[in-house]
């Protein structure tokens, strides 16, 4: 009797125990919503399920709202936010830091395995926040120049423009008042508009130096390369080499003969303007001061988003492995490149043949090229207020032409200072 | 007898309750509740993450102190000086020719109704085609005049510019209340006044327009809230510039809310445009508000 009791406990057990481990696990992941990235999860996911049945994905966009932060932020205010989630910006990744929000990635097994694995050892570094990593970097898209390549050959010009000095000698023949300029010097006056100019030709000129010293959260861009930077923006204006209106697409309609653009306009220029794309369309890196060295890579500035795990997460360890399964297999990233044609945050897209189909499109083959020097925004929680700042006191002052550069760029620093001390 | 009435009272009152019951749910649900948490959260600091930190009157200090608060309030101002005159001298014109019209009067009022349907984000995309250095009002004015107007590009046209835009959606509408206000002015007023000799000018101001006093309330009463409520169109053709001077209230709420985390000094923000929109409806009424007799 007692074996038979004992036997009947030892079967209830195993049943218990079968049934605990082949528990399945379901983790909520949120993507940017794009459409050519939500294709990309669309054809992964599938794969995923065959090889983890135990580990069900369940995946949707950011929920519609003004802006992913909104969508996001809302989210953890009533504890509905996933467990992964994608499209994080580095200024929004610094505020979740801060807030112990999300998981230090390097607390994971295998996380250095899959910085080596996806050659991403340099490009994450920009990420580093008190010695750990949070975000896995998903994408690099550096900011280049294009240029009318039609344009620049109907005036003489054989290469595009590299220095200040050759966009000013550009001007003098191409700019024709309220038709067409020479070179889109400011983006726009939102605040995300300086990752476009000031900040991308801060890196240019710079060699990649910091406009805000990370450990001690100085800034530092009324520096000789600030100054240089702002002196080039407030001379294209005070000529008339450029314009605070430029009318609609002034790239592909001639009314600028060059204009930083990120690798998304690819896609937008295939569809609508294949012609110029391929035939009258030339993209070099940001222009750089007279005396940068011809020898010397020129940086420029990297919009880059990443995935991060949520400190909430009951599965947190689950959903590490998924991101390790997305991130360690290059034909993933090969994938990527197919329907964003943005270049995956890795530094072998040149060397790795598995890219070499993608690398026969000059323009993707360039933005490529700059992946390794492409430098993120300075991590930091106050990214808005920064740039509102930079637009107020810096910018604007320089396209009305109201101060002398090196004013502008006092008060620029002086109030970004202000807001970082808060 | 006295029984039957006190329970005939009972049963009014329990059928006032059910009857209203549902709208008090839903009141308490969507206004009572969000508007506790909004005054909870004008008091208190918090990053929508951390745990919230009461601390009371400190958000409405630091928005006096800022430089933006006069910004949006000398930008709100601006828009209403070129706004309200622009609109409701623009829709009272367009009601009276309506009012002329002896045929498709109502789908004339409709097709100008069309724009303040329309969305605001397609809308302004279009209006920033149209008037961009490039767009046809440009050329236009270039081929024409020989001149170049900056109206979203230059500090002093762009809030300009916009009070245009919105004064095109709202037209319409305004027009409409106009309408139902000139409806119901009697037409034997119009009669006696020319027999008396009076011009078609006088008769604009001295019956026209003083019987349209209710309608004019009205229209003031919704462009004054609509004043402090623009968000769209400078959010999306100049993004508050050119230097802050398309910058709304709601724009640097939204923006201090889910941009710089700080709800809570974007909900005292909102809780004092909100106090200003009453404080300037109310004075609006006392001034012009006139009671108004047909007979």
């Amino acid at each position: 009797m007692k074996k038979k009791v004992g036997l009947i406990f030892l079967a209830v057990i195993m049943v218990v125990a079968l049934v605990g481990f082949s528990e399945t696990i379901t983790l909520k992941l949120w993507t940017a919503p794009n459409p050519n990235q939500n294709l990309f999860w669309k054809t992964l996911l599938p794969q995923w399920a065959k090889t983890h049945p135990n580990i069900k994905i369940k995946w949707s966009q950011i929920p519609a709202a003004g802006s992913s932060e909104e969508a996001i932020l809302t989210a953890i205010a009533s504890n509905r936010q996933p467990d992964i989630c994608t499209n994080i910006f580095s200024g929004f990744a610094a505020e979740l830091i801060n807030s112990k929000a999300i998981v230090p990635l390097d607390s994971f097994p295998g996380f250095k395995d899959l910085l080596k694995k996806r050659d991403m050892v340099n490009v994450i570094k920009g990420w580093e926040s008190g010695g750990h990593y949070y975000v896995l970097p998903i994408y690099v898209n550096p900011m280049l120049v294009w240029w009318r390549s039609d344009i620049l050959a109907k005036y003489g010009f054989k290469e595009p423009p590299r220095t200040y000095s050759q966009i000013y000698a550009l001007a003098k023949k191409v700019v024709i008042p309220h038709k067409r300029y020479a070179y889109q010097a400011v983006t726009g006056v939102n605040w995300w508009d300086r990752w476009f100019d000031f900040i991308t030709d801060y890196y240019a000129a710079s060699a990649g130096k910091p406009y805000i010293y990370p450990e001690k959260q100085v800034a530092v861009f009324n520096n000789k390369y600030g100054k240089e930077v702002a002196n080039f923006i407030y001379t294209m204006f005070k000529n008339h080499y450029t314009a605070v209106d430029l009318g609609n697409l002034p790239f592909y309609t001639g009314g600028v003969v060059g204009k930083v653009n990120g690798p998304w306009s690819i896609p937008y220029a295939q569809k609508q303007f294949p012609n110029i794309l391929k035939n009258d369309t030339v993209v070099t890196p940001p222009p750089v001061p007279d005396n940068y060295p011809k020898d010397k890579p020129i940086y420029t500035f990297a919009d880059t988003k990443g995935m991060i795990i949520f400190e909430t997460s009951k599965h947190k360890d689950a959903a590490w492995e998924f991101m390790k399964w997305v991130y360690s297999n290059p034909e993933h990233d090969v994938l990527w490149i197919k329907l964003t044609q943005m270049p995956p945050a890795r530094e072998d897209l040149l060397a790795n043949k598995l890219f070499d189909p993608y690398l026969k499109d000059p323009i993707f083959a360039a933005y490529a090229k700059y992946v390794p020097y492409a430098i993120p925004t300075a991590l930091s929680a106050k990214t808005v207020s920064i740039q509102q700042a930079m637009t107020n006191k810096l910018i604007e002052p320089l396209m009305y032409l109201k101060t002398t550069p090196e004013k502008a760029l006092d008060d620029a620093v002086a109030a970004v200072n202000n807001i970082l001390f808060q | 007898m006295k029984n039957s009435v006190r329970s005939l009272g009972k049963v009014e009152n329990i059928k006032g309750w059910l009857l209203s019951g549902p709208y008090w749910i839903f009141a308490a649900i969507f206004f009572a509740y969000p508007f506790v948490w909004l005054v909870m959260l004008a008091l208190s600091k918090w990053n929508f993450i951390s745990p919230r930190k009461t601390v009371w009157l400190d958000n409405l200090v630091k928005i006096f102190q800022d430089p933006m608060f006069w910004t949006i309030t000398w930008n709100t101002t601006r828009f209403m000086l070129y706004f309200i005159p622009m609109v409701l001298s623009l829709s009272i014109i367009l009601a009276m020719a309506f009012s002329k019209a002896k045929h498709f009067q109502a789908f004339f009022a409709m097709s100008f109704l069309l724009a303040n349907v329309s969305s605001g984000v397609a809308y302004s995309i279009i209006f920033t085609q149209l008037f961009s250095v490039n767009g046809p009002a440009n050329n236009f004015l270039y081929n024409h005049f020989g001149v170049f107007i900056p109206w979203f590009s230059s500090p002093s046209w762009a809030m300009f510019s916009i009070a245009i835009m919105v004064t095109w959606k709202f037209m319409g509408y305004y027009a409409l209340i106009f309408l139902a206000g000139l409806q119901a002015i009697p037409k034997e007023l119009y009669e006696a006044a020319e027999i008396d000799g009076a011009t078609k000018w006088t008769q604009f101001w001295k019956i026209t327009l003083p019987l349209l006093n209710s309608s004019i309330v009205m229209v003031m009463v919704l462009a004054i809230t609509l004043a402090f409520g623009i968000f769209t169109e400078p959010y999306m053709i100049t993004g508050g510039g050119p230097l802050n001077s398309t910058q709304t209230f709601l724009m640097v709420i939204y923006t201090d809310a889910f941009l710089k985390y700080q709800p809570g000094y974007a909900a005292m923000l909102s809780i004092i445009a909100a106090g200003m929109s009453f404080g300037l409806i109310i004075l609006t009424r006392k001034l012009i508000e006139r009671k108004v007799e047909f007979s």
